[in-house]
């Protein structure tokens, strides 16, 4: 697979502002929805009137659960079996700020939400839980009769050695908002005979047409799931919402096109956040720095309702030991119900919390033993000739030399030399080294590619770009393959009328399963096109871009197709899962005054395997250090004493930009997957992983200190840390 | 987030402008830039039944120098602060504050007039309004009365224009030529609003401070004269120390920090001192 340059396909048109996303479609009769949420945490729900809404100039209906015949229930997500049902509407009692009590349709937005504001809702207040790990024991249960733990695991085996030196630590990852620039989206049109067609910024559509389709007692052919343009997701689009079943159930009853558009508002006071955990460590090693034991307690925060959040501590937890070979561990993991939004998973999934807690800890252990934090990595590591490496926790990673790729960063940034600069002791510099190793892609994808008669190409994937570029390097791994000029071959996805199955987007798991069975499905195209020549012609045949010969005889393969009828080749392919790793190197200026974090340089080294499209990469890890930056410095969901959210607005919930990118470096090794023909593993996340603990360790570095306080590094936080 | 139903009308003149706000009987909002009105009635924070847009005033962007004065007019846009507008420390000043403004969209369509009306607690020009004894012309239906910009800020996003009323001018005296300027912002992005800035305006002779003013942003509910400060530092000599000092009388006796998610109250006196310090190193150097 070679590596292609160029600009994308898409983003001649999403840069021009001729996207189609889900708000500028046009159906003739569509109408606008609108919630009535709750602004109580925990609460029993007394009364939802709606009289007054419906009188409201504009206003064609409103909907609470009392109105529908049969409240719908959000399937479970897979593998999570939990008796705590999560209503479109809330029925006796609500979970969350945010949660939807009613809704109401309206002529137009405004009207919808003229509407809104006339709802009469009567809640008593019951106590909240904003801590998961203060949740797990509390006498207020959110489910009567069910504990507030919805699922805990172990992972390893209980320490029975014990190293000379001793670690013990405490961390609490913020949670995020997942801010994508385009919140979540639906529009659903009841379609004659009872099906759906139904228009959704989403990750995972055929989930979302299955998911439809048996809340609504409907064949999944009578529901049509299409992603139009999508302005990010980032995890936070995977799941079949409360909102989605609503605005479907009033589809289906008004008969009338119905769209919802969840504004910047509603996604930060009750959208999908992630990350939340509570982090217990103690970690011991021999006085030369090599690490024995490793025990890890995982609280994760999970909301008013388990779903696809849910999972993510037991994620932390397959990856806790990070990129170093520890022989005896042990994780507790658990996924606890708090009164605040669901959480799901974002961008890292799970990977960010445990390369936080492991690279917080080992750059400790380094402090208490007076040396180089990267000489104990480098003691640590696991090394290349272990691989593949069964984990303690149960993984097996693929393959990886993570020290290479730890001196590679190193050499970037000019480690000695910024140790140089901080000897002078002119100015208060930290340096900071993460190396990590994540896990993506899981599951099966599907791959088509068709030759036409016109000479052109279709592919066909159960992927599902929300931005990464699908219409670019999709194509260009088909072509490449069949050694055609790219522009010939063109996409389809995102449309669970056009492809058969799919699983969708998320995980990093696009080019790694996704391209990977249309790398296949283009082999078998080769070969089953090469065959058929051969019986065409009566004699032996070979392939060579585009073109088949047979003896004298030479066909391209749109004449073949014409000769020999159509030709698509369909693959599903299913292989383990990979595990891309790197290293990250900050070098961080703090003024102790204020509390300030000054980011001088920024080395980002990713072995992501075999790379397809360099720009869309380094375009995947510009955006996931930037949301890096964000947990790091900038974001944290904060909540009143009533478990009120108290940023509404991106005036107050603070985002990074452009503004604050730091000067980076980006590099590469590239150890191909051994796993897939293509190579290719995850390369969405890295950032959000590696950035959070190299800036962590920098600040540390830079204030000589083990205890830098908690996530964001606020300034107050780095202040107090500095003090 | 849209709005609440709300009339619109667009006087010509602003004795028409103070007419319908007359007749709105208190339930008008003015707009101007709409920077920050049209957020607040998205939130729907605001529901004024009519919206009284002066854009269309004749008269209203004036901005001129007469006596002594820089006076401004209700649509004056940031963005016209951003080169000095008078020879001297005034422009240059307001051109160091326009630059900490948000960001150039908002600075392009904001007006001055605005941001005093709104009386954000972290908005700079209510501060400098403030340091710098600004007057305020306010126009009713019973004529044009002359207020103080020390009297004007009551508290967060209040001020002693009751809604009948609209702000049609403020008057920036000019400072002498030998004053030295400064302004010091700390944010948390590049956009985001500041979490305390200080407005430093001092003169010095023979290398002690002769006069000063100070203003603070963000380190109470409304902008605040650093009064301690300012009495501490006259007669002192130009020194790190008295700097530091002054800082320190800033965070303890003038400012009177409101706690807020991310910068407790002690963090913003901190703040407060540490800038103060900074912004007087600067004016003086």
């Amino acid at each position: 697979m070679g590596r292609i340059s160029g600009g994308r396909r898409e983003d001649a048109r999403l840069v021009t502002g001729r996207g189609q996303f889900v708000a500028d479609l046009r159906l003739p009769g569509i109408v606008e929805a609108a919630f009535v949420r709750s602004d109580v945490a925990h609460g029993s729900l007394r009364a939802v009137r709606l009289d007054v809404a419906r009188r409201v100039t504009g206003v064609l209906g409103a909907w609470s659960a009392d109105d529908l015949p049969e409240v719908p229930v959000v399937p479970p997500p897979p593998n999570l079996r939990t008796a705590r049902p999560w209503p479109a509407l809330a029925t006796d009692r609500v979970r969350y700020v945010g949660q939807p009590l009613a809704i109401v349709v309206g002529r137009d937005r405004y009207t919808a939400e003229d509407g809104r504001d006339a709802a009469q809702v009567d809640i008593e207040p019951l106590p909240v839980l904003l801590d998961p790990t203060v949740a797990a024991d509390s006498d207020v249960h959110l489910f009567s009769g069910l504990s507030n733990v919805a699922a805990e695991h172990e992972f390893g085996r209980p320490v029975t050695a014990r190293g000379a030196v001793v670690v013990e630590a405490a961390y609490r990852q913020n949670l995020v908002a997942h801010t994508s620039l385009e919140a979540r989206a639906i529009l659903v049109r009841p379609e004659a005979g009872g099906g759906l067609t139904v228009w959704c910024s989403h990750q995972a559509p055929h989930r979302l047409r299955d998911d439809l389709a048996s809340v609504f007692g409907l064949a999944e052919r009578d529901v049509r799931v299409i992603v139009p343009d999508a302005g990010g997701a980032f995890g936070g689009k995977s799941a079949t919402f409360p909102e989605y079943l609503a605005v479907a159930a009033v589809a289906r009853m008004h008969d009338r096109p119905v769209r919802w558009i969840e504004d910047r508002a509603e996604a930060l006071a009750g959208g999908p956040r992630g990350r939340g955990q509570n982090q217990r460590v103690r970690m011991t090693a021999d006085p030369d720095g090599h690490i024995l034991t490793l025990e890890l307690e995982l609280d994760a925060d999970v909301g008013g309702y388990p779903h696809t959040g849910s999972f993510m501590p037991f994620a932390s937890a397959m990856v806790g030991t990070g990129a170093y070979a520890i022989a005896q561990v042990y994780v507790r993991a658990r996924a606890i119900l708090t009164t605040t939004a669901p959480t799901a998973p974002y961008r890292g999934a799970g990977r960010p919390e445990a390369a936080y807690c492991i690279e917080r800890t080992v750059d400790t252990l380094a402090r208490r033993l007076g040396l180089d934090p990267a000489e104990v990595r480098r003691r640590n590591h696991i090394p290349p000739h272990a691989f593949p490496y069964d984990s303690p926790t149960g993984f097996t990673y693929d393959s990886g030399d993570y020290t290479a790729t730890m001196d590679v960063a190193l050499k970037a940034v000019d480690y000695d030399g910024w140790r140089a600069e901080q000897a002078r002791g002119e100015r208060r510099i930290g340096i900071g080294i993460c190396t990590y190793v994540e896990r993506s892609g899981a599951g099966e994808e599907y791959g088509a590619v068709e030759a036409c008669p016109d000479g052109t190409f279709v592919a066909l994937s159960g992927c599902c770009s929300t931005g990464q570029g699908h219409e670019t390097s999709f194509p260009q791994v088909v072509a490449s393959v069949l050694g055609v000029d790219p522009a010939l071959v063109s996409l389809v996805e995102r449309d669970t009328a056009a492809v058969p199955r799919g699983v969708g987007s998320f995980a990093s798991r696009s080019m790694q399963i996704g391209g990977a069975a249309l790398h296949r499905a283009a082999t078998r195209l080769v070969a089953e096109a090469t065959e058929r020549m051969a019986e065409h012609c009566g004699e032996p045949a070979t392939y060579r871009s585009g073109r088949l010969s047979s003896g004298d005889r030479s066909l391209s393969l749109a004449e073949l197709v014409a000769a020999t009828g159509p030709l698509k080749v369909e693959d599903v392919f299913n292989p383990p899962q990979a595990f891309p790793f790197g290293a990250y190197v900050a070098v961080v200026e703090v003024d102790p005054l204020l509390g300030t974090v000054d980011i001088l340089r920024l080395v980002a080294v990713d072995d992501y395997g075999v790379v397809v499209h360099p720009a869309i990469v380094d375009g995947q890890t510009a955006g996931s250090v930037t949301q890096g930056l964000g947990q790091a410095l900038y974001e944290r969901v904060t909540y009143d004493e009533q478990g009120r959210p108290t940023a509404l607005s991106l005036l107050d919930y603070l985002v990074p930009t452009v503004a604050e990118s730091p000067r980076w470096t980006f590099a590469e090794t590239a150890t191909a997957n051994p796993n897939t023909p293509l190579g290719a593993k995850g390369a969405g996340e890295a950032g959000c992983i590696g950035v959070p603990p190299a800036i962590a360790n920098a600040i540390a570095d830079a204030l000589s200190t083990e205890d830098v306080g908690d996530l964001p590094f606020t300034p107050e936080v780095v202040w107090r840390a500095a003090r | 987030m849209k709005p609440a139903p709300f009339d619109y009308v667009a006087p010509r003149t602003a004795e028409e402008a103070v007419g319908l706000l007359a007749a709105a009987g208190g339930d008008a909002q003015v707009l101007a830039g709409g920077q920050s009105l049209m957020l607040e009635l998205n939130f729907r924070t605001r529901r004024p039944s009519v919206l009284v847009d002066i854009n269309r005033v004749a008269g209203f962007s004036l901005l001129d120098v007469a006596d002594e004065t820089v006076r401004v007019g209700p649509l004056v846009r940031h963005r016209r602060f951003e080169s000095p507008v008078v020879d001297g420390p005034l422009g240059l000043l307001l051109a160091r504050v326009a630059r900490h403004i948000a960001h150039p969209p908002i600075r392009a369509r904001g007006t001055m007039l605005g941001s005093l009306a709104y009386a954000h607690p972290a908005a700079e020009w209510p501060a400098v309004a403030v340091t710098l004894d600004a007057e305020l012309d306010l126009l009713g239906l019973d004529g044009l009365r002359t207020v103080s910009a020390g009297d004007f800020f009551t508290g967060p996003f209040t001020t002693l224009r009751p809604p009948t009323e609209l702000l049609v001018e403020a008057r920036l005296p000019l400072l002498p030529p030998d004053a030295q300027v400064a302004i010091v912002e700390h944010r948390r992005t590049k956009a985001s609003f500041a979490e305390v800035a200080v407005v430093a305006v001092v003169t010095v002779h023979d290398g002690l401070v002769s006069t000063a003013r100070l203003g603070l942003i963000n380190a109470a509910d409304r902008p605040l004269r650093a009064y301690a400060a300012e009495r501490f530092l006259i007669g002192r000599p130009v020194a790190g120390f008295t700097f530091a000092d002054a800082g320190q009388v800033a965070a303890l006796e003038d400012a009177e920090p409101i706690g807020r998610p991310h910068a407790s109250v002690e963090y913003q006196r901190q703040a407060v001192a540490v800038l103060v310090q900074r912004a007087l190193e600067e004016a003086a150097c």
